[in-house]
């Protein structure tokens, strides 16, 4: 018994790395922005299928094809920021999250026409087409499963250095608190948001190649993916990086953790409902601030 | 939009012209029919959401869950349940349309109680997982059909005539016009008002007697109660309904053709809908390039165009007001605004203030202020830069709650009262910094001043029963009344955003005047005027006074405060330091300390 649970718990946080990423990348689109990113679970497909490119028909190892799919993210995101994002924003917020919306349609739909709309395989990081498995006390730790949680502990470490330790971190987050207050002291706003877009979609193609070996890469999974994601964050606090982290953890432990016993479906109406009883109970989030609710 | 109706019913009749082309000309292509009635079912539900979203500015993500409960409630009473055999076939399919509208209307007045406490990105989540809980539930549910839902749902059927095909997109349509005819109605009426100004500035309605909340409540139920309406049919017509066809895609292709079409009133919603009815033709299936396309210019549109397809055509139109009489009814005019009930409160005091005290956390803004007001005289409450005078102001108009105390307007105790409650007893608010409806013409802002003084109800506003177009036209003569009192009827039609700033102030006190009050609260109206708006202002509150209304008076300018006021009151620290004529209170050596500090 325990060891199933242990089993469910070990999946549900390779699945919830997946979300964490996301939560996080709305997260700094939002506070960047002011923007609700629609599309963030489709930039997920994305990189995880730009990674299956460079491996399947330019014959690269994964491991080269992580970082690649990770900066061809960046480069959209600069583009999306640039196409969609900035344009859309300058009639209000809601115009630009209805773009985000108009692209997820897209990507989903771009997606398929260039991959197919069968999920692809990506290969196991460690053992290509067969993952490495360690038993321990009757729990399966797949290789896979390290890798994703590993590279999800250095990607927050390396956001950390970046947003707290260096000058350029510090300026986007100035940037994004007081953008006023920013281009007084000089700092260039736009291309700080443009960075932090830039960053959160490169997030999202990392993520999706991290996972994409266990979940398969591409099909309409992206709009599930978005929206679980929001729930990690909703859950953890929309304006707290740390909160969106655990929130989508959370999200991916709880989900494992109901659709065992259950049946498949329960899963989405439990999480939903949580959804709205967070934001019924404590709107802020397990670590956010009552101040963003009511902006 | 309530300005731009008559354009906007122009626009209408060429939709409806088209439509009507449509179906003559597609009547024997099943395809183009059956997408021209897709058109119409998803019209009805988007128009709903363009009213929330476009009139009362509140955004719904999780609409297809009420056209889902439409849908599955409709589907489960036409094949599962069993009818009691002396009812018609024809009967039974419009009770079940009944039925599912009324349900998620239910549902609709849930999740506005539930909207009322959060805004922008956490409102578009709270809807969203409201939508996604019912299709959660549809999925589960084994009565329902589970994942595979309900199907063998029959054609609505009246006598020999059943509801597919051609007549299906007839009767569609005539849905459509039914819904654009009262939901027109009631963005004319009251409610469209009310509406308006809380879109604009949700305080300055609230002080005005518009219930904010109880509009919003009301917004919601009426599009939940249309995507309802578009469910019932929807399944009727397609005769299956499963959760995914109800599901978020819904919700946001309903967001869409919204924002697409141009939110707000009725014929964006309609050419949304018409638009992506047309592309839905050839389905969504993956790897098809038409969605990309689709999405693609979902993006351009709304970059392009934020006000959607309907501002393109709508746009630089001139804008008129909500509701407008045949002919201006001069006697009416001649004779002024309606004087109140005479015996409303025509002994106690206009305003009572007892012991009032306000804390926020350690800091006591207001402490334990008493005083009453003598009727028809106007009297100033002046004071140092956070003396609390403001605090005062909200706590007697409900803006803020007492921390302890009693405040009583014309003998009913208002303690713990709403705002547009206590507004609707008569008591006018001006605002520091002028609140006006910046996206309203003078005019359109007076109306609204008038609001309180309305006597009409949502079903008359709905059906547009003369009670409605009394009540309007009523509100209108008011306004009209008072503009020309003010000497502002050269800008009636001027958008209040463009106004100069000394113009802001007069026409926000001819909106507070609209509504007749018995008890004007006016916050610091000389702040930021020229001399001559001073002298202006000076004769405006004399006036004012002149016709007996009660007046409290915030002020910075001591020299018109001396002029004007009956009496003085001069807070300090939250306390009143001195209460009396004005020359009196100029000589009272506490006041003279708190203005210009005491030698030691």
């Amino acid at each position: 018994m325990l060891q199933q649970l242990l089993q469910l718990v070990l999946a549900g946080l390779t699945v919830g790395s997946g979300y964490a990423l996301v939560a996080l990348g709305i997260h700094i689109i939002l506070r960047a922005t002011r923007v609700i990113n629609f599309a963030q679970g489709e930039f997920v497909i994305l990189g995880g299928l730009l990674a299956y490119t460079a491996v399947s028909a330019c014959h690269l190892s994964v491991l080269v094809a992580l970082p690649l799919a990770t900066a061809a993210g960046f480069a959209i995101g600069l583009l999306f920021e640039r196409l969609v994002i900035r344009p859309a924003e300058r009639s209000g917020e809601l115009t630009a999250t209805i773009a985000t919306i108009g692209t997820v349609y897209v990507l989903l739909y771009g997606h398929a026409l260039i991959w197919g709309s069968l999920p692809q395989p990506l290969p196991f990081f460690s053992g290509g087409d067969r993952d490495v498995v360690w038993h321990a006390g009757g729990v399966e730790i797949a290789a896979q499963q390290i890798w994703v949680v590993g590279l999800l502990a250095a990607a927050l470490a390396a956001l950390w250095f970046f947003f707290e330790r260096t000058t350029y971190g510090k300026a986007i987050r100035a940037a994004a608190d007081n953008p006023l207050g920013a281009r007084l002291v000089g700092i260039d706003v736009d291309r700080a948001r443009a960075i932090s877009v830039a960053i959160a979609i490169a997030l999202a193609a990392f993520g999706g190649t991290i996972i994409g070996p266990i979940t398969l890469v591409g099909g309409a999974a992206g709009v599930a993916i978005s929206i679980k994601g929001f729930v990690g964050a909703i859950v953890g606090g929309l304006d707290s990086p740390i909160g969106c982290t655990l929130g989508g953890l959370f999200v991916g432990v709880l989900e494992q953790l109901l659709e065992a016993p259950f049946s498949y479906g329960i899963a989405d109406p439990v999480v939903y409902s949580l959804l709205l009883a967070m934001l019924l109970v404590r709107p802020q989030g397990l670590l956010g601030s009552r101040r963003a609710v009511r902006d | 939009m309530s300005g731009r109706l008559r354009a906007e019913a122009r626009l209408l009749w060429v939709i409806a012209g088209l439509v009507v082309l449509f179906g003559v000309v597609a009547a024997r292509d099943a395809t183009l029919l059956q997408a021209g009635t897709y058109a119409a079912i998803y019209a009805v539900a988007a128009i709903g959401l363009s009213i929330l979203l476009g009139n009362v500015a509140q955004i719904s993500v999780g609409q297809a869950g009420f056209f889902g409960i439409g849908a599955y409630t409709l589907g489960f009473l036409m094949t599962a349940a069993t009818w009691p055999a002396w009812i018609p076939v024809w009967l039974e399919f419009l009770l079940a349309t009944l039925l599912g509208t009324l349900l998620a209307a239910a549902l609709g007045l849930l999740l506005g109680f539930i909207a009322l406490r959060f805004r922008g990105h956490y409102l578009a989540m709270a809807t969203l997982a409201f939508g996604l809980i019912a299709v959660g539930l549809f999925r589960e549910s084994k009565a329902l059909g589970g994942a595979s839902g309900l199907d063998n749902i029959p054609f609505a059927q009246f006598g020999s005539l059943s509801i597919s095909g051609g007549a299906a997109f007839w009767y569609a349509w005539g849905m459509v016009a039914v819904v654009v005819f009262l939901t027109a109605n009631m963005l004319r009426g009251r409610t469209g008002r009310a509406f308006e100004a809380l879109r604009n500035d949700e305080l300055a309605a609230e002080v005005l007697g518009v219930p904010t909340r109880r509009a919003k409540i009301v917004a919601f139920t009426f599009a939940g109660a249309l995507a309802g309406l578009a469910g019932t049919f929807y399944s009727s017509y397609l005769g299956v309904v499963d959760p995914n066809a109800v599901g978020v895609s819904l919700s946001i292709d309903l967001l869409l053709m919204v924002v697409v079409g141009g939110a707000g009133g009725v014929a964006g919603a309609i050419l949304g809908a018409m638009l992506i009815g047309i592309s839905n033709i050839y389905g969504h299936n993956l790897e098809n390039w038409r969605p990309v396309i689709y999405g693609v210019a979902v993006i351009a549109i709304v970059i392009a165009f934020p006000r959607g397809l309907a501002g393109i055509i709508l746009r630089g139109r001139p804008r008129s007001l909500p509701l407008l009489p045949s002919a201006p009814d001069a006697a009416r005019v001649a004779a002024g605004p309606a004087t109140p009930a005479p015996n409303e409160g025509a002994t106690a005091p206009r305003l009572a203030v007892d012991n009032v005290s306000k804390r926020f956390g350690g800091l006591i803004a207001v402490d334990g202020v008493s005083f009453a007001l003598e009727t028809g005289r106007l009297t100033s409450l002046i004071g140092p830069n956070g003396a609390g005078k403001t605090t005062l102001f909200n706590l007697i108009c409900g803006v803020g709650r007492v921390s302890s105390g009693r405040v009583t307007i014309a003998g009913r105790d208002v303690t713990g009262w709403e705002p547009h409650q206590i507004a609707a007893l008569g008591v006018g608010r001006s605002f520091q910094n002028a609140r006006l409806f910046g996206d309203m013409t003078v005019l359109e802002n007076v109306v609204a001043g008038a609001y309180r003084l309305e006597r009409t109800n949502l079903a008359s506003d709905l059906l547009a029963l003369p009670a409605s177009r009394r009540s309007g036209r009523r509100a209108l003569d008011c306004a009209r009344a008072v503009l020309e009192r003010l000497d502002l009827t050269r800008l009636a039609n001027t958008y209040a955003r463009d106004l100069a700033f000394g113009d802001r102030r007069r026409v926000e006190l001819a909106r507070a005047l609209a509504a007749d009050p018995l008890l004007m609260l006016v916050d610091e109206p000389a702040a930021g005027l020229n001399a001559s708006e001073r002298a202006r202002l000076r004769e405006d509150l004399l006036a004012i006074r002149a016709d007996g209304v009660t007046v409290l008076l915030i002020e910075h300018d001591m020299r018109l405060v001396m002029q004007i006021s009956d009496r003085v009151m001069v807070l300090e620290f939250g306390r009143l330091i001195a209460d009396g004529a004005a020359g009196a209170v100029r000589a009272d050596a506490r006041v003279v300390a708190a203005y210009l500090g005491t030698a030691h």
